[in-house]
């Protein structure tokens, strides 16, 4: 059997092309390395999804090293000695099942950041080949498809477009937000509805979202998330032209012509059965790093650097998300504006946001591409806030004083967080490789992840985070804290096979089509020269049903 | 800098006990596990007594769950030996008489033994298993009848899991 198209990866953009391509009746295998979670099979067991690695490898099985600089010199240490895994969700629908889908559009300057700011020193920032009016149909279908509720506030900083208003209103919301939006206007703060992945109305086949208190980091027992597998696998599967192969590993990509591939060869992750899937054409959706060192770990005679790497491109300039975290205390004997137990109601969101520093315009602190900023509650999980409270002067609190340490930070207070999301700025130390010694259980060679940031990501993040600390003190929060650092999110990652118009420059056209194998496409985060700052999911989505529509329109000319 | 999670294992070498990692069969883990359960289970104890606004440790079956979400596969195998060894170094410390102690006395060694890296690594450790029990779905063995979810007035979102681990 030779599919019209074979993807390997079953995540938010591999869903988004299979879907398209299923739609348009084209045969398709979705090749998943993880295995099928049904909807009525989730659950919000902290202990499986939370603490064990149940839905990612097992590090000693499949795991990464990670470059970091000591001492003048870049030291690689896997991840089974860290126990920092890079893996994100290997089930099918990919990590898209377990996001909290706090999701923006990026900004029409984030496609232009070097015209618009001009050389970084240290940066290797490009423009794209591509416009944000070429990517915002994408938007507004991933808002309808997907089904992502919000609400249309005018800000300056807001990309324009194509619809009046989302097609959902967003979800129900915490009383917190009545103290957020009064703190926010007393420091003449626009606060925002964000955008999120999640149904507020009953969809067909997928029902509202309710209320758990416990989203991110789980999967959805209603189908109100807008993963791949809700919202795009199963209607895909409905056309009966997907094949939907899980516990299914690719380790390379084959190519019998310089410029073609013809078969993805396979490992079933149970029986260890190789195998050979062949298709017309490929493409690769495993999440950035992994689809850099799968194209690294095809290489062969024609290739030798790896798949579609004439420009020495591949794998380099990984971005993450530059910036970080910070919360606050907001206790009962000194609560404004709302109830106690208004705040302490369970399961409704926040949905706020802060787009007012996205870019900074300013007479003394200069001019600059700044950050967007989330509000949300502290995870509610309940293991690792108990074990996160038991310290006091860097000892373990243990006895009665754990009792009447715990139950007061439980029933007295809850924390309220912000989460800033600005650019990790491709640099020469950023990047991927084959690891020249590490194998994981396949057989194969591990990516070696170099992972440093700039240092005006840094900058950028402490500057929006000191803003976000005035919010938290206008609203009476208490022990108030930021942690602001170079340390990438594991969760957020893009780029290494960055797109362009000039193929010395760059890995893929501005198809995503890589510019030296005609029928090899890489459809995930990859693309992305810069990263914008937001997180990137609904900019995944989009590009991928944008890339998809390209697909559709080869295919028909090769018939 | 990258934190090394495994960074005991070094000092387990110079401890010089480490027969567990290369033990392929359950049954030699377990036998070892039974030698020290009184060890674990009384810092277990310690750290949640009777009389404690939390549940006690006992009430719970804690040690009999972190017994068991060891054993699991997705555990994983070096802070499994870790527990056993770092265990073993309590008693070395104490002659032996650990579990026998008066509670003072437990507190002067837990505290002694905190002071050292491998010790607060050690009940660093012991601590998140025990809260692993306490404060998972009563699915685990512990947590019975939602008792430490109801002490902190906190509980965990629905769906419950009908299986240990998303065993489907």
């Amino acid at each position: 059997m030779k599919y019209d198209v074979v993807i390997i990866g079953s995540g938010a953009s591999g869903g988004a092309v299979a879907y398209t391509l299923c739609q348009a009746g084209y045969k398709v295998a979705v090749l998943e390395k993880g295995r099928l979670i049904k909807r009525e099979e989730f659950s919000k067991d902290e202990l499986a999804y939370c603490r064990r690695d149940l839905v990612t490898p097992d590090l000693f099985d499949e795991y990464h090293t990670i470059e970091e600089k000591v001492d003048g010199e870049w030291i690689a240490t896997p991840t089974y000695e860290s126990g920092w895994s890079f893996w994100n969700g290997n089930i099918v629908g990919g990590s898209s099942n377990l996001m909290s889908g706090m999701l923006h559009r990026l900004h029409p300057d984030d496609f232009r950041l070097k015209s618009k700011y001009g050389e970084i020193e240290g940066a290797n920032v490009v423009d794209w080949p591509i416009s944000y009016e070429e990517l915002e149909p994408y938007y507004t279908l991933t808002e309808e498809l997907v089904g992502i509720s919000g609400k249309v506030d005018k800000h300056p900083f807001e990309p324009p477009r194509s619809t009046a208003d989302f097609a959902q209103p967003p979800t129900k919301e915490n009383a917190v937000v009545e103290l957020f939006d009064k703190s926010c206007q007393a420091l003449d703060i626009t606060p925002l509805v964000t955008p999120r992945a999640v149904l507020s109305k009953d969809k067909p086949g997928r029902d509202a979202c309710y209320y758990s208190n416990r989203c991110g980091s789980y999967g959805c027992s209603s189908g109100a998330k807008g993963s791949s597998r809700e919202a795009l696998l199963k209607p895909a599967l409905a056309t009966g032209n997907l094949t939907l192969q899980s516990n299914t590993y690719v380790k390379s990509l084959h190519t019998d012509k310089k410029d073609e591939v013809s078969h993805a060869i396979v490992v079933d992750t149970v029986t260890g059965k190789e195998k050979k899937i062949k298709g017309k054409i490929f493409v690769v959706a495993a999440q950035a790093h992994e689809s850099a060192r799968l194209l690294l770990n095809s290489a062969n005679a024609h290739h030798p650097e790896g798949l579609g790497n004439s420009s020495g491109e591949l794998g380099k300039n990984l971005i993450f998300s530059g910036g970080g975290s910070g919360q606050g205390e907001l206790h009962k004997d000194a609560l404004k504006h709302i109830k106690f137990e208004e705040l302490m109601t369970t399961g409704l969101f926040v949905n706020r946001s802060i787009l007012d520093w996205y870019f900074i315009d300013h007479w003394w602190d200069g001019r600059f591409k700044g950050g967007s900023v989330e509000f949300m509650f502290e995870h509610q999980n309940i293991i690792s806030r108990a074990r996160k409270n038991g310290y006091e002067d860097g000892k373990l609190v243990w006895g009665k004083d754990l009792g009447e340490r715990l139950i007061p930070r439980f029933t007295e207070q809850k924390s309220i967080r912000f989460e800033v999301f600005n650019d990790w700025l491709p640099n020469d130390n950023c990047f991927v490789a084959l690891d020249p010694t590490h194998k994981d259980r396949f057989g194969m060679p591990v990516g070696k992840l170099r992972i440093q940031g700039h240092p005006q990501d840094v900058k950028v993040g402490r500057y929006i985070a000191k803003k976000c600390e005035e919010v938290l003190r206008e609203m009476g929060a208490k022990n108030i804290y930021s942690a602001i650092s170079s340390t990438p999110p594991q969760n957020l990652v893009a780029g290494g096979c960055r797109f362009g118009n000039d193929p010395k420059t760059s890995v893929l056209n501005k198809y995503c089509r890589a510019h030296d194998v005609k029928n090899l496409f890489v459809a995930d985060a990859s693309f992305m020269p810069t990263g914008g700052s937001v997180a990137y999911t609904w900019t995944i989505y989009a590009n991928a049903f944008r890339v998809a529509d390209y697909i559709v329109e080869s295919l028909k000319k090769l018939s | 800098m990258i934190k090394k999670r495994r960074q005991f294992l070094v000092w387990s070498s110079i401890l010089g006990v480490s027969p567990y990692l290369s033990a392929k069969s359950m049954g030699t883990y377990e036998k070892a596990f039974k030698k020290i359960e009184p060890t674990i289970a009384a810092v277990q104890e310690h750290m949640f007594p009777k009389g404690s606004k939390l549940p006690s440790a006992k009430v719970m079956n804690v040690t009999q769950f972190l017994f068991e979400t060891m054993m699991h596969k997705s555990f994983d195998k070096d802070i499994k030996a870790f527990v056993l060894e770092g265990a073993k170094e309590l008693e070395k410390r104490e002659k032996g008489r650990f579990a026998s102690m008066t509670p003072q006395e437990k507190e002067i060694a837990l505290r002694a033994y905190e002071e050292t890296n491998y010790g607060r690594s050690w009940l660093s450790r012991i601590m998140t298993l025990t809260m692993e029990g306490m404060f998972s779905d009563p699915i685990y063995g512990s947590n019975i009848n939602e008792v430490g979810w109801k002490a902190i007035n906190a509980y965990g979102g629905s769906p419950r899991p009908k299986t240990r681990y998303i065993e489907l």
